[in-house]
């Protein structure tokens, strides 16, 4: 490889050995060892550039728009093309088990709920009654 | 021609068996690429976005029917990705009324620290100057490390005409940003 190729190519793809053509590579990375102090000034040259390039940050996709892109795969019409709607369904049953989990926490919510509440009364009733009329429990309750 | 070494191959595969595991890899393994071309292609968070989410669509519909071994399939997406700036970039064209999402180089400032954010938002502006071939040169080589084979094919070039591209966009790149490089403090 001439001086003139290597610093061309160092130009054009940066500091970085991986980025240079493959076909080339090395010869070039042959070139650079041989000739450590014409190599040093393009190659300090290429990885400031490389760097600045790095500077520029790459933007993380949202999860919204994570979600929208997964749910574009059911829509694409993925699941039942081959797979016989296999994740859909494995979808459909994790959402049935999560309604039928939130329906039982609700009912059970409600008895324990109900029950506290009737008691919590009951022990009202009794108090504000015994205190007013002289009742005694086994008058209020009966 | 012997058939071309996908490392997606298997995954694309799952991919269009339906696979919900496969779905998701591919999600996290290409939607970030896209995203980051469409970006910078288009310097537009909005429109990146609306490219990146068309392309991964576009890649559930061609996943089943997808013939390994005469392309990769990250080529091939990269490609479509393309078509999609392309099309918004034309469109930007023939509506001149419409300004551009060009942002103005901030320039160095005689008080304007070095933070990182500002030396990324000064890259950014320098490089949605660059003319359009220049810019995607760049993109695809440095950012999204396509090989230069890969790089040339999707813009339809020689790799010796790549070569000149990316040379060119680098130069410019470095005039613009000359006052940040190393020992260019007080300049």
């Amino acid at each position: 490889m001439t001086a003139e190729r290597f610093l061309a190519l160092v130009e054009a793809w940066g500091a970085d050995p991986r980025r240079w053509p493959t076909d080339e590579r090395s010869a070039a990375e042959a070139f650079a060892a041989a000739h450590p102090g014409q190599a040093r000034a393009a190659l300090a040259e290429a990885e400031s550039i490389d760097a600045l390039l790095q500077a520029s940050g790459s933007p993380a996709p949202s999860l919204a728009l994570r979600d929208r892109v997964l749910a574009s795969a059911a829509s694409a019409g993925l699941q039942a093309r081959r797979a016989g709607r296999r994740w859909m369904d494995r979808l459909g049953l994790a959402l049935g088990a999560g309604w039928a989990a939130a329906a039982c926490a609700g009912v059970a919510a409600g008895v324990m709920l109900g029950t506290h509440l009737t008691a919590d009364a009951e022990a009202d009733a009794i108090l504000y009654q015994s205190s007013l009329l002289g009742l005694d429990d086994t008058e209020v309750l009966g | 021609m012997p058939p071309i070494a996908d490392p997606d191959e298997d995954l694309v595969r799952r991919v269009g068996d339906g696979d919900a595991a496969a779905i998701q890899a591919m999600v996290a393994r290409k939607l970030p690429r896209m995203l980051a071309l469409a970006q910078r292609m288009l310097g537009d968070p909005v429109e990146a976005e609306d490219v990146a989410q068309e392309a991964m669509l576009r890649a559930w519909r061609q996943a089943p029917r997808w013939a390994p071994g005469r392309a990769r399939f990250d080529t091939w997406l990269h490609r479509v990705a393309l078509n999609l700036c392309y099309d918004r970039l034309r469109r930007r064209r023939e509506v001149p009324t419409e300004t551009p999402p060009d942002r103005p180089d901030p320039g160095p400032g005689p008080d304007r620290g070095l933070l990182a954010a500002d030396v990324g938002s000064r890259v950014d502006a320098a490089l949605a100057r660059l003319p359009v071939r220049q810019r995607e040169a760049i993109i695809l080589c440095h950012y999204q490390e396509l090989s230069n084979i890969e790089a040339a094919a999707l813009l339809e070039i020689s790799v010796e005409a790549l070569e000149s591209l990316l040379s060119r966009g680098r130069r410019a790149l470095r005039a613009a940003l000359a006052d940040l490089r190393p020992g260019a403090e007080g300049a």
